[in-house]
């Protein structure tokens, strides 16, 4: 038995779902009441199905609202509060996607078999088009075109092309009810089309203006005559969002970060960054803003191609030529009603430069082609449409249209080519132009399997590396970068007269082996995992600077100290490596460091979006983050800025990472690798650390080894030391494999990994450039100059005045590299670079000079004191009986680390011998020149 | 969206076209500095804590007495503009600045307020109160590296301490700021490092460097292919050398030459000797000095607190603007005072606390800004009748900082690229405030 139902506009769901015609005899009798109740009741989709079994009652319906919309539109406009376009909204949702297809042809097929109907149903809504087109065109924003966006939406390719045709020959048999209806909106677009047809034509009839209309309308493609004449370079036809449109953006960098690819747009216009993301960047072209950035019955007046090619002011300025292949491809594919790939579509499999890489002479220009290939096997030149990047723009420039150039410096070049997230990457020499003879190379001393590699790579440019280093050079470089101090003044005379013909490598060992080794090494790794004690708490950073301290005390295996830090768990009291998980309490936030780390991969940009110069996606992020997720949390969390409470860092049962858009939790994923099973109950990040140290990885030990490489070379094999990718090849790749296979073998023992790198020839060359390698910075065929680290200038200032340093909340005695918070206020260290904890990420060293340094070692009070110390070196050699002689040699050997020369010497003496040089002013004097001298401090 | 986007498009549809009334805004902006017109300097007072808003710029005497205070407006020079009673020297002279009252943010605590106004980027992560936080570079570093200063002076300075987030974040050690730290009002106060140390006089120097003439054989690689850094070390030590050399410099520091009469003027303490060591930094050609300023975090005892401490500031500051003034500095000096947020409108005291106060609130703050072509005698924006929120021309950090950019002759839109190679938008909404241009 059927319930009476109750009166009045509601209507229950179930009772449509089952029985619409029922139910539609009531609605048939007040259909615009009917109308308002159902709107906004029902799912658009469903309403419109229904509304499809009778249309003509539909169209009733639908009539009135439009016939208020005039008054509406005005109102809204007039007062700029448009509250009633719901109706207006609800009809263009149906003629655009919202609506699946298949309900669409029908509802078209519908409308056809009512032709007048529908036009008396649509015509008053086009009617107020004149008034509010007029507004908008006298106002000069084309912002007002909503209208006739749906009306052209009809005529484009929404519309499949069969029905459309059937349309056209129904309006036909109407022509003068189409015109009254269609005029209107027309006459406001192309009134001066018409209009100058009508003059030239001389007769203005009515009649004939309805044909001109009918012939415009029907030939909508007419109006673009001129603009189908040069072909776009789409083979398909018609051109897709997908394969055509979005690489046009890319390529014009319309969707690069600092443009309309930024988070919030550009402008109101805002796109994926790199295009990354085809659904929004299509929603923002065709459907935004009201559609108006793409007219599609004139494809010429959309705002997009507008301000593309600077015809309407746009902060970009111009980008797209009116007379381009890729114009005419966004015209077309605007015509024909903005089409997207379908899973019929291919799909881009690879891109691809040719011709292939070759050595290229200073100067030398070349074109680059880019070619894409399709999975249905079909291939296509995507020159113009690719974006290129050169990661040494010195050596080899690169422009938008794939042409390269050599530039008149010897080196290595790659050169990315990206083409909708695809890369491609070609790499060149440049050799010097003059050969080198073979045996130059040769009769080269040869240590070990790093010089032979060097030497390869050095031949292959055409370059002779530096002559050796001196031994005093030797021996300031090996202490400054084994353990981050100076030779001392005895340390230095008694190498420089041992007559061992072995002494540099004894050094080495010896310096290995010296206790500073562990502070030096800690310092620099410190700065890379050292939090904001602000954050976590000052016991905490204390507990961690003491594990990494340990850590290089022991010399503990690299793959074993590792695994200390991401397997930790515990007490932050205790152990001081979960201090890391006390920082970083997300998954997604320990997985950038780790991956940066000790993987050398950037991850961070594929967290949002697909990494510009990578082949990681945040799906991979994700998945890898997901090995992080089931740590836990027991006891005081974070409470900046003291956070001084205990907490523990413990492995939960269970824990799952969602991806951020599809919100389906993620299996942990090793990055290229394969999906990992965790079992309940394990600890998923022993899993990560087995897959990071196993030889399945390769980055793993290259990033360990050449971030040493680069702590005594200046500069890493790969630099950024970090960010090991295709894009940022290493210089010499096969040193960079090479070290990374010996760091295995010898079982990540770092002390082994610096004997060997230190043995090598190639360490101890002169930083002095000869002709040929005078431009080189990554070949290592010279030392590169560095600066002192801010903590080593510290000490070493110190060491040579004979004076200690205090350091508040620090022991008498403590060494700036001992210092386990950058929290210790330090004028000296501030200046010369010491990271910034503020910072994000704080690992970031200066290496740069400054003026501020100048300015401190010049003036600073605190160094003033030192120099001139009552029981400072100067003082000290003032007082003593030495002969002028012996004091200059002796600040010679404990500043510089070498002896003074004769001319030195001789020059020095002489000021002594002056008559109104006071002796202890003069040696202050003489210290503060030495300490003021880039031989002091830069390692050279 | 539909109804935002329409609402847009009747606003634009009246007023002929929004967008491009603010590019040529901006364009105007950036042409009209070439023009003979010198960009201005800035003088930053930095108020950290977060001043309140109804005890200075913004009272609300019609409100409910919990949320109007203890304290009366006054009346200004200025018809219609009323401040707190306890600022009446800047009451007195309220025509050479404007108050921008409509400035608001989303980030409630210190780290993350001082971030955004700082730098005008909101933090990227959540930031917690005791935070020093860098994610961009700040006002002054971003000076730092567009307007070198002459004589080696270095362009940016920060007294007695470096503001929170006041670095130069991915811009390079280069540009971080020169602290000077000591108390300017110490009888032996001496900026640090920019003078000769104690015992060294000119002549010592000199011998000092004809010394180290001697000494300094390091072979310098001058083909700039090398790139050798030893070069650049010269550089730098010349432009030190520069500075100690140079009267002009040197004259900077030496607040101890000023008249007793102007020291008095801008209050015998070490807030008022600072903003006038920052006046002659700015005569020599600092373009940026921040005069950070804290302890306006007055969650309890404001008023008590306040009664003492805003009759000095409100002298100091007044004798800054008047100073510049009167040396015909202010056109070209901004002087601008503000903390990371307002207050509560609401007075309440905190448990184990007697005296009440207001706590964080970033829906509101006031802004003073003087000098560097700022009409003055105006106030821009206003909060509600209770001082709730920002009301009317609503303003961002962003919007601010453009400003400030902006009158320093650099362009808020500027892109930076950061050392990965990302780029990062100077602003990311490059809009001034243009009742102040």
């Amino acid at each position: 038995m059927e319930r009476v139902k109750r009166p009045g506009p509601y209507v229950p769901k179930s009772t449509l779902k089952g029985g619409f015609p029922r139910v539609s005899s009531k609605i048939l009798a007040f259909p615009v009441l009917a109308f308002r109740c159902l709107a906004p009741r029902f799912p658009l989709k469903r309403f419109c199905s229904k509304m499809l079994a009778f249309p003509v009652l539909a169209f009733r319906c639908l009539a009135p609202s439009f016939r208020s919309r005039p008054v509406v539109g005005m109102l809204a406009l007039a007062s700029s509060s448009h509250r009633c376009l719901a109706p207006q909204a609800i009809f263009s949702g149906i003629f655009s996607g919202t609506v699946p297809e298949h309900s669409l042809k029908r509802f078209y097929s519908r409308m056809l078999a009512f032709p007048s109907l529908a036009f008396r149903c649509l015509a008053p809504s086009f009617r107020s088009r004149p008034a509010t087109g007029t507004l908008a065109l006298a106002s000069s924003s084309h912002r007002c075109l909503a209208p006739q966006a749906i009306f052209s939406g009809i005529f484009s390719g929404t519309v499949p092309e069969h029905s459309l045709k059937r349309f056209y020959s129904r309006m036909l048999a109407f022509p003068v009810l189409a015109f009254r209806c269609l005029a209107p909106s027309f006459r406001g677009r192309y009134a001066s089309t018409l209009g100058r047809m009508a003059q030239r034509s001389a007769i203005v009839s009515r009649f004939l203006w309805l044909l001109l209309a009918m012939s415009l309308l029907l030939c909508p493609s007419a109006l673009n005559a001129q603009d189908t004449l040069i072909k776009s370079n789409s083979p398909y036809s018609p051109a897709k969002f997908e394969l055509d449109i979005q690489p046009i953006l890319t390529a014009r960098g319309c969707n690069s970060g600092p443009c309309h690819g930024k988070s919030r747009g550009q402008n109101g216009f805002a796109l994926s960054l790199l295009g990354f993301d085809s659904d929004m960047d299509f929603r923002s072209i065709v459907t935004d803003a009201r559609g108006r950035r793409v007219q599609p019955a004139s494809p010429a007046d959309s705002l997009l191609l507008q301000k593309a090619t600077s015809q309407l002011p746009h902060g970009g300025g111009k980008k797209l030529e009116p007379d381009s292949a890729d114009y005419q491809t966004l015209v077309q594919w605007i015509q024909a009603g903005f089409p997207r790939i379908n899973e019929t579509d291919p799909v881009l499999t690879q891109v691809a430069i040719s011709p292939d890489p070759k050595p290229l002479a200073p100067g030398e220009e070349l074109h680059l082609k880019v070619t894409a290939t399709y999975s249905d096997g079909s291939s296509r030149d995507v020159t113009s449409t690719s974006a290129y990047q050169s990661n040494e723009p010195a050596v080899l420039a690169v422009k938008p249209n794939g042409k390269i150039q050599a530039g008149s410096l010897p080196g290595e070049a790659t050169i990315m080519a990206r083409y909708m997230g695809n890369i491609a990457t070609w790499s060149s020499a440049i050799p010097r132009p003059d050969p080198v003879d073979p045996k130059v190379y040769a009769e080269l001393p040869r240590n070990n399997f790093i010089d032979d590699l060097v030497y390869q790579r050095l031949a292959h440019l055409n370059i002779v590396p530096s002559r050796p280093a001196s031994d005093s050079q030797f021996l300031r470089r090996a202490f400054i970068d084994v353990i981050g101090r100076q030779p001392t003044s005895d340390e230095t005379r008694e190498f420089l007269h041992d007559p061992n013909p072995n002494k540099r490598f004894a050094l080495i060992d010896a310096l290995l082996e010296r206790p500073e080794y562990a502070d030096n090494w800690a310092n620099k790794w410190a700065d890379l995992l050292r939090p904001n004690p602000y954050r976590v708490g000052i016991k905490a950073v204390l507990s961690l600077d003491t594990w990494i301290r340990d850590a290089f005390r022991q010399n503990l295996p690299y793959d074993q100290f590792v695994r200390g830090i991401l397997t930790a768990r515990g007490s932050n009291w205790k152990n001081g490596a979960v201090t890391i998980f006390r920082d970083r309490r997300e998954p997604d936030e320990i997985v950038t460091m780790v991956s940066q780390l000790f993987l050398g991969i950037r991850l961070d940009c594929a967290k949002c979006h697909q990494h510009p110069f990578e082949v990681y996606g945040q799906h991979d992020f994700y998945s890898l983050a997901a090995f992080f997720s089931r740590v836990g949390y027991k006891g005081t969390g974070l409470s900046p800025p003291i956070s001084g409470g205990e907490e523990t860092v413990l492995v939960k049962s269970s824990g799952q990472v969602n991806h951020p858009l599809t919100g389906k939790p993620l299996t942990p994923k090793t990055l290229r690798g394969s999906e990992v099973q965790i079992a309940q109950g394990d600890d998923p990040r022993e899993k990560l650390v087995d897959w990071m140290v196993s030889d399945s990885n390769p980055t793993f030990a290259q990033v360990a080894v050449n971030r040493i490489w680069a702590e005594l070379f200046g500069v890493g094999i790969v630099d950024p030391v970090d960010d090991l990718r295709a894009t940022n090849p290493p210089s010499n790749p096969k040193l960079l494999d090479q070290l990374a296979t010996h760091f295995r073998t010898i079982g990540f023992n770092q002390k082994e990994l610096l004997r060997t790198i230190l043995q090598s020839h190639v360490y101890s060359l002169s930083s002095e450039p000869n002709q040929t390698n005078r431009g080189d910075h990554r070949n290592f065929s010279r030392h590169y100059r560095q600066r002192l680290r801010a903590e080593v200038l510290a000490d070493a200032i110190c060491d040579i005045t004979q004076t200690t340093q205090s350091y508040a909340g620090s022991p008498a005695g403590t060494r700036a590299m001992q210092l386990w918070t950058v929290r210790t206020e330090s004028e000296l260290l501030d200046a010369f670079g010491r990271p910034d904890p503020n910072q994000d990420p704080p690992c970031e060293r200066i290496p740069e000079s400054t003026v501020v340094q100048a300015l401190h070692l010049m003036n600073a009070p605190a160094i003033a004191a030192k120099i001139t110390d009552e029981n400072g070196r100067a003082k000290r050699l003032a007082d003593s009986q030495w002969t002028p002689n012996q004091i200059v040699e002796d600040l010679y050997l404990a500043t510089f680390s070498r002896f003074p020369d004769p001319t030195e010497l001789s020059d020095l003496v002489s000021e002594f011998g002056k008559p109104n040089n006071d002796r202890r002013k003069l040696v202050e004097d003489i210290l503060w020149s030495m300490l003021n001298s880039p031989e002091f401090t830069h390692k050279d | 969206m539909l109804r935002r986007n329409w609402l847009q498009l009747g606003v634009a549809g009246l007023a002929g076209g929004s967008f491009s009334n603010l590019l040529q805004l901006r364009e105007a902006c950036a042409a009209s500095m070439p023009a003979g017109k010198k960009p201005a300097s800035c003088i930053l007072i930095w108020m950290d804590g977060g001043p309140t808003h109804f005890e200075t710029f913004d009272p609300k005497p019609e409100a409910p007495v919990e949320i109007r205070g203890e304290f009366q407006p006054m009346n200004t020079n200025v018809p219609g503009i009323q401040i707190c009673e306890h600022l009446p020297k800047l009451a007195s002279i309220a025509d050479k600045y404007a108050i921008v009252r409509s400035v608001c943010h989303n980030q409630g605590n210190h780290g993350a307020g001082n971030h955004y106004m700082m730098t005008g980027a909101p933090p990227r992560i959540p930031v917690g109160c005791g935070a020093f936080v860098s994610f961009h570079p700040s006002l002054g570093s971003v000076a730092a590296k567009e307007r070198p200063a002459p004589h080696g002076l270095p362009p940016y300075f920060s007294m007695p301490s470096m503001s929170r987030s006041g670095g130069p974040n991915f811009l390079g050690a280069k540009y971080a700021p020169f602290v000077v730290g000591g108390d300017p009002n110490n009888k032996h106060f001496r900026v640090r490092d920019v003078e000769l140390p104690n015992g060294i006089n000119d002549d010592r120097f000199q011998s000092r460097r004809d010394l180290r003439h001697l000494v300094d054989r390091l072979p310098r690689f001058s083909d700039p292919a090398t790139a050798d850094p030893v070069v650049a070390v010269d550089e730098f030590f010349q432009q030190g050398v520069e500075l100690i050399t140079t009267p002009e410099a040197q004259k900077a520091f030496d607040i101890h030459s000023e008249s007793d009469a102007t020291r008095d003027a801008y209050g015998r303490n070490s807030f008022g000797q600072r903003a006038l060591l920052a006046r002659r930094l700015v005569q020599a050609g600092v373009p940026f000095v921040t005069l950070y300023d804290g302890g306006w975090d007055h969650h309890s005892d404001l008023f008590g607190a306040l009664k003492t401490r805003l009759p000095s500031w409100d002298q100091t500051v007044a004798a800054l603007i008047n100073d510049l003034d009167q040396l015909g500095l202010l056109e070209t000096t901004m002087v601008i005072a503000l903390g990371e947020f307002g207050r509560t409108p609401k007075i309440s005291t905190l448990p184990g606390q007697s005296k009440a106060g207001r706590d964080h609130w970033a829906n509101a703050m006031s802004i003073l800004f003087a000098g560097g072509g700022t009409p003055g005698g105006q106030v821009v924006g206003a909060t509600d009748r209770q001082g709730h929120s920002a009301c009317e021309r609503i303003l961002s950090p962003e919007n601010f900082v453009s400003t400030v950019y902006l009158k320093m002759g650099i362009d808020p839109d500027k892109v930076y690229y950061t050392p990965s190679g990302r780029p990062a938008h100077l602003v990311s909404d490059p809009t001034p405030i243009k009742e102040l241009m």
